[in-house]
């Protein structure tokens, strides 16, 4: 383990440092967040959310998370264009830059993303290649970051129809059949498990790539595909956030949304699960807290929620404005520091 | 410290639903002072009439608190499964209640106690007991809010929602009759209570009847607001 270690780069410790960092965030958060439900109809413990969660979320981030990782690896900037020193630096800024937003956004509350964040952070890399020389400004996968940019818009909305739709159906062909709604809940928080591990797993498909895209870059590993030690790395990253902080998350949502009912829940789950599961067979990096948001909304305006707080779109708009340029700006300043370092 | 934290609660809104409930339990509560209120005035004792009194003016106080609640819950970003002109409006309709309980006891309390014949006593009390008996029954029709939203309106408990409303409606029927008996029975007591006496004896009675109107016009409201659209 230390001769593997000892053989490993001053850079790629560093960017595994800041990979895990950002894996352990977007568990003890995003994942953290999309297990709330569960725990609030007690279908589950804390220990065992932790543990299904986790497994789950590490089997997506394994079995489906290298083409979202590919994306953000090497889909925005023409890294195997680049000098491989520069490459590894650059991607090695933009996350740490991305750490350091998510870390400050978080602290003071403002809405941001991780996959806006780290999406964001390339750009502020690919920029600085541009001003260098390294690249031309055409290089840019400008085709690649608008079709993010659309999945970022897309993805809620989608998850919003798709809440909407699933609620309706699960509200006629079971709601209105039931003779005992409490029966019925009762099945249905068994249901809720299935539907919050494949939520998990969803999660981990995309969200993994937030943290090993740029790390793989720095390893320089990512050729054709991504090496499976890496998205077991991640993996691991998100399952150790989510058990050492995300259980204060799944607990503040747990007791605030009990009207989230097992049929709420789990339809609410599977919405959310499947845009994030399409977006990431698409390769596209969305924000999976964002399509969550959406599959609530969706699962409200089907009269499933009594009171939904609809500002909450306003702070998605906001992430978008926010953390895409901001996240680009701090890494331009990293990565042209650590250039400056003589690094 | 700061909770380094990120989450989605800040989505789910407070319901304003359980504050309806909380407000007409007030007024009901107020609506239920209402027979040793009607005891008292008969009995001449005035100082149980504005010791209750007060305590009905303290309910219907709180009901405005809770009222106000509701609305503060129901910002136009808040979305409802249910349109939120119509919550509102209910809730003005509901909040009659205890305003109209106060009404009742406020006007027994402007006078001072006079002799009234124990026909009209009778009939005084029939009239609050069955104003009691809709507040009751307007309640259960409250009450039937819970179900519906825990089933996201699934059509059967809606249509039990909406079976409770012509009872009612009925009762509201009865107490007008009522009313009219009482309205001759006072007018046909002038040698007893004088003139004054009728007006503001009549006084009393409107406003009491005030309160069945109340009950009648917001269950009606409820009708349009959870009826299938």
């Amino acid at each position: 383990m230390l001769e593997m270690l000892l053989g490993l780069s001053l850079f790629s410790i560093v960017g595994l440092i800041a990979a895990f960092y950002m894996a352990w965030n977007i568990g003890a958060n995003d994942l953290a967040n999309s297990m709330g439900d569960v725990v609030g109809a007690k279908a589950l413990t804390m220990r065992q959310v932790i543990i299904l969660a986790g497994i789950m979320n590490f089997l997506g981030a394994v079995l489906l998370g290298s083409r979202v990782t590919s994306t953000i690896g090497k889909g925005i900037i023409p890294i195997s264009d680049m000098d491989p020193h520069m490459a590894a630096l650059g991607a090695l800024s933009a996350l740490i830059a991305a750490g350091i937003w998510v870390t400050i956004a978080t602290y003071f509350n403002l809405p941001v993303s991780t996959s806006h964040s780290i999406v964001g952070a390339m750009l502020g890399f690919g920029l600085v290649s541009v001003i260098m020389g390294n690249i031309q400004m055409g290089d840019i996968s400008w085709k690649v970051l608008l079709q993010i940019a659309f999945g970022w818009v897309l993805s809620p909305v989608a998850g919003m129809v798709l809440g909407y739709l699933i609620f309706s159906a699960v509200r006629l062909s079971f709601i209105e059949r039931a003779e005992n709604i409490g029966k019925l809940e009762g099945v249905f928080r068994y249901l809720l498990i299935c539907s919050s591990c494949y939520q998990a797993f969803s999660f981990g498909s995309n969200d993994v790539a937030n943290a090993i895209g740029p790390v793989s870059v720095v390893m320089g590993t990512l050729g054709e595909e991504v090496p499976i030690g890496l998205l077991v790395f991640g993996g691991i990253g998100i399952v150790i956030g989510l058990s050492t902080w995300g259980y204060r998350v799944i607990y503040t949502i747990g007791e605030k949304i009990t009207e989230l009912t097992p049929t709420r829940g789990f339809s609410a789950d599977i919405a959310c699960a499947s845009t994030v599961i399409m977006c990431s067979s698409l390769g596209l990096p969305v924000s999976t807290t964002h399509v969550l948001v959406g599959a609530t909304i969706g699962v409200g305006l089907a009269r499933g929620l009594q009171a939904v707080n609809l500002n909450v779109i306003r702070n998605i708009v906001y992430s978008w404005l926010l953390t895409v340029p901001v996240a680009t700006v701090v890494a331009m300043v990293v990565y042209l520091g650590l250039i400056w370092l003589g690094l | 410290m700061r909770r380094y934290i990120r989450s989605v609660e800040t989505l789910y809104a407070k319901s304003p639903f359980n504050l309806i409930y909380e407000h007409i339990q007030k007024g009901n509560e107020a609506v239920h002072k209402l027979e040793d209120l009607v005891q008292a005035f008969c009995d001449k004792d005035v100082d149980r009439v504005n010791a209750i009194s007060d305590v009905v003016s303290d309910l219907e106080h709180d009901a405005d608190q809770i009222k106000q609640g509701v609305r503060e819950r129901l910002p136009t970003s808040v979305l409802i499964p249910l349109s939120r002109q119509d919550v509102l409006t209910f809730l003005r309709l509901q909040d009659s209640i205890p305003d109209s309980a106060r009404d009742v006891a406020k006007s027994m309390t402007l006078r001072e106690a006079y002799d009234i014949p124990t026909d009209l006593k009778e009939s005084f009390m029939k009239l609050a007991k069955k104003t009691i008996e809709i507040i009751d029954e307007y309640e259960k029709l409250v009450d039937k809010m819970g179900p519906i939203l825990a089933t996201s309106f699934r059509d059967r408990d809606v249509e039990k929602a909406l079976e409770l409303i012509p009872p009612v409606e009925r009762l509201e029927h009865e107490i007008d009759i009522l009313g009219l008996e009482i309205g001759k029975k006072i007018y046909a007591s002038e040698d007893q209570i004088g003139a004054v006496g009728i007006y503001h004896f009549n006084d009393v009675i409107q406003n009491m009847s005030e309160i069945s109107n109340a009950a009648a016009r917001a269950a009606d409201s409820l009708r349009t607001m959870i009826y299938p659209k």
